[in-house]
């Protein structure tokens, strides 16, 4: 949560930099203004009789939110598209789709049937996304529940228990336990004892004997938590043996199965029933007559008055003339597009880094994970391949859509590898968790993002010092890039926001920028 | 005002639009993978997403110019890439980089030589300072194969300089004086030229260099 304080602080710096309608807007956003929950509370003016010309600069979900929140309110938009889809890293994987991956095209042969679909980039929606939601409420895109952690999923680590898979449940059960006898030792020390009055240090024990199900004696021996070794409904259960603790310490699994639910996979998390993609097809019910698709931008030039674009398409150099322009395209393909931008925003664009998130999946033949109580959720492994998700939705239908791979950070050491390699090394290290994986899984997709035709990468790394926070020169070149040049060209997109590689932060760009055009927009038109 | 596309119009259209192609492709006319008729097309001619408009190089992911470079140059390179003769080097992450986007066939090689040829060339951005005197000394041995006027020679094999993109001729100076290119056995020119950087001694020398060559005539 964000405390009072630290709301106000951040409103003062969008209203310096932003203008007062950012501000506002950013204000319901945080809830510390009234507004409504729609995302109709972006207070752009209605153009009346008067004309603006817009074009928007790729149609990914920042691209798209312009076009549609402009095209509302009477501005004629043109979204010129490089690829042969929108929704750049909103890509939802179906029978039958191009995967247009540069040097490694694959066709998606998953069955043709709503249920097998793979969200091979945004897959999960955090319910504190409330300017996303705000959309897909809007747009009548239906949102079901995404099951992030499951108890009854595996971890395994082959430095742990021999390389045994062994239950979420089982892992964390345990590792509670130890933690909380630790904790009650301490605890019951004086020194560490002394800072907390009686009735604090007893409600603490008390939480921490919670915590871990401790016995009477502040012990940990095991607990019923981690289900039982049989019986249980018509028998008396039978608990579990313990896992010893030095056991458990073999791995280092225990950030993710510790932390799971923590962050930004702390709200509950939700998806588009049919696929992510149902938030662009949203969109596109509304300015879909407005893209063109295949046409890569190739210029932009800012003048006095406004934009002009020059854009590919079908073989010919074609031209735009535009009064503002919103632009989604990466950065870092845009350096190499031709421009006339002042030489600190170039500085500025040059600077960021690209991300090299990778995915794959497997069609599974049946929903193998549904016979050992498994419904959603994750398994985690040691393993380069890492994530294995069950999908969360078409429950006990014939098959469905494993991920089979998801390395966010570090994904170019599957990128580098060919298909072939890819897959072979996804079903040796799922054959770890699911001994006969190999045979249970078939026509598997894999998405190597960094290269991604049109994108080359995924979110935008602004940070060098990962871990340690934005330096002082990082900010000012955010800055720089976030505000307009000349007034009339917007970078958009998460790579515009300080929080990249979510939807939100795409949509909130395209917000701002839109609440700082209209301020203009409003001031032109007195 | 807003209009409503039904979701399945687009379709339509693409499989219209590749039935088009795919008699395109069948007359020869421009390169096609087959697929089954209603999957979206493609084709090899993904150059610019990297090299950047009309190939004039990109500095944000390390691609250099294309427009201008000589098809006998730009075609041997793509062949060196497929075949894993270049782009071998583990410290050579550009040219790793490039090497999957080089599985091409011979046709798509041709294609896209031909296409580049008909791109509109404009001399690249300087970005980089140093001294053009000591350069010029350094370029002495140079213009044994690329000439004094750093356009190229053809009968040697030796690509045009000038022009070129700055950053990119630093990168690979580097590579040929560390050995991450031109090492390889197959790798007939890259090692001649690998055989003459030894006057390259530090960065700066490679620096002044370039300099030289970006204070030469373009084409
Ligand atoms: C693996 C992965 C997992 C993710 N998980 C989540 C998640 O769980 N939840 C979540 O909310 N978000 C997630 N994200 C992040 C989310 O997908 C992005 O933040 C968001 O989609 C970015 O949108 P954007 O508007 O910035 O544009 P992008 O999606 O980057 O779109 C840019 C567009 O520009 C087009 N373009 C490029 N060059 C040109 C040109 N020359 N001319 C015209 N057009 C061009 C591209 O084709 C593309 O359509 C994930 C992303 C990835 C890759």
């Amino acid at each position: 949560m964000v405390n009072p304080v630290s709301r106000r602080e951040f409103l003062n710096l969008l209203a310096a930099t932003g203008g007062i309608a950012a501000a506002l807007r950013a204000g319901t956003a945080l809830n510390l203004l009234p507004g409504s929950a729609s995302a109709a509370s972006l207070d752009l003016l209605n153009l009346g009789s008067n004309q603006r010309k817009i074009a928007i600069l790729g149609g990914g979900i920042s691209g798209l939110t312009a076009a549609y929140e402009l095209s509302k309110q009477g501005y004629d938009c043109t979204v010129l598209e490089a690829s042969h889809r929108c929704g750049g890293r909103v890509l939802t994987l179906r029978h039958g789709d191009l995967i247009d991956e540069i040097g490694n095209r694959q066709y998606c042969e998953f069955d043709d049937e709503p249920h097998m679909y793979f969200n091979a980039g945004a897959a999960r929606i955090p319910s504190t996304h409330r300017n996303l939601l705000a959309y897909c409420k809007e747009l009548n895109v239906e949102l079901e529940v995404f099951i992030n952690e499951n108890k009854t999923s595996f971890v395994q680590d082959d430095n742990m228990l021999g390389g045994r898979p062994i239950r979420n449940i089982d892992y964390t059960t345990n590792m509670r336990g130890f933690m909380a006898e630790l904790m009650a030792k301490a605890m019951n020390c004086d020194e560490l004892d002394a800072p907390f009055t009686e009735p604090e240090a007893e409600t603490l024990l008390s939480m921490i004997r919670s915590f871990g199900d401790l016995n009477e004696n502040d012990l940990y021996s095991g607990s019923f938590r981690a289900g039982y070794a049989e019986g249980g409904f018509l028998k008396h259960g039978v608990q579990k043996d313990m896992i010893a603790f030095r056991d458990l310490l073999k791995s280092r699994l225990g950030r993710q199965m510790m932390g799971a639910n923590e962050g930004d996979t702390g709200p509950i998390l939700m998806q588009p029933a049919g696929g992510m993609d149902q938030i662009i097809r949203g969109f596109l019910k509304h300015v879909g007559e407005q893209v063109k698709y295949r046409a890569m931008v190739t210029s932009v030039k800012v003048t006095d008055k406004g934009v002009n674009v020059a854009y590919d398409q079908d073989g010919v150099r074609h031209s735009l003339e535009v009064d503002y322009c919103f632009n989604c395209i990466p950065t870092h393909l845009m350096v190499g597009i031709d421009h006339n931008f002042p030489s600190d925003y170039v500085t500025a664009m040059k600077y960021v880094r690209r991300g090299e998130a990778y995915k794959a999946a497997f069609q599974a033949k049946h929903r193998f994970w549904e016979d050992l109580d498994i419904y959603g959720g994750i398994s985690w492994s040691n393993t380069k391949s890492r994530q294995l998700w069950y999908p969360s939705h078409g429950i006990h239908k014939a098959k469905g859509v494993v991920l089979g791979a998801y390395d966010y950070g570090g994904g170019m050491y599957h990128t580098m590898m060919n298909q072939e390699e890819r897959i072979e090394a996804h079903l040796a290290d799922h054959e770890k968790i699911h001994p006969n994986f190999r045979e249970l899984v078939e026509k598997p997709v894999t998405i190597g993002w960094h290269r991604m035709n049109h994108m080359l990468g995924c979110s935008a790394r602004w940070s060098r010092n990962f871990g340690r926070g934005w330096t002082h020169e990082e900010e000012t070149l955010y800055h720089k890039l976030q505000a307009p040049v000349n007034g009339r060209h917007y970078f958009i997109g998460d790579q515009i926001s300080m929080h990249s590689a979510w939807q939100e932060s795409a949509v909130m760009s395209a917000q701002w920028a839109l609440s700082h055009m209209d301020a203009q927009v409003r001031a032109e038109l007195v | 005002m807003l209009s409503f596309v039904p979701p399945d119009a687009r379709y339509k259209i693409w499989g219209l639009a590749n039935r088009i192609l795919l008699a395109l492709a069948i007359c020869q006319l421009i390169p096609f993978t087959s697929a089954a008729a209603e999957r979206e097309p493609y084709d090899d001619r993904y150059c610019t997403t990297c090299h950047g408009t009309d190939g004039r190089g990109n500095e944000g992911i390390e691609a250099p110019r294309l427009a201008g470079m000589e098809d006998w140059y730009l075609r041997r390179q793509l062949e060196n890439f497929r075949a894993g003769i270049r782009g071998y080097h583990p410290m050579d992450t550009a040219g790793i980089a490039m090497r999957p986007m080089a599985k091409l066939t011979d046709d798509s090689i041709a294609d896209i030589v031909a296409w580049v040829g008909s791109w509109d060339y404009q001399p690249a951005e300087i970005t980089i300072e140093g001294d053009v005197q000591s350069g010029e000394l350094l370029y002495g041995v140079c213009a044994t194969c690329h000439g004094m006027d750093a356009k190229g020679n053809a009968a040697m094999g030796a690509p045009a300089l000038a022009g070129q993109n700055d950053w990119y001729l630093v990168t690979q100076l580097n590579n040929f004086v560390a050995g991450y290119r031109g090492r390889h056995e197959d790798d007939r020119y890259g090692q001649q030229m690998a055989a003459m950087v030894g006057t390259l001694t530090d960065e700066s020398a490679t620096r002044d260099v370039v300099v030289y060559i970006n204070s030469l005539e373009t084409r």
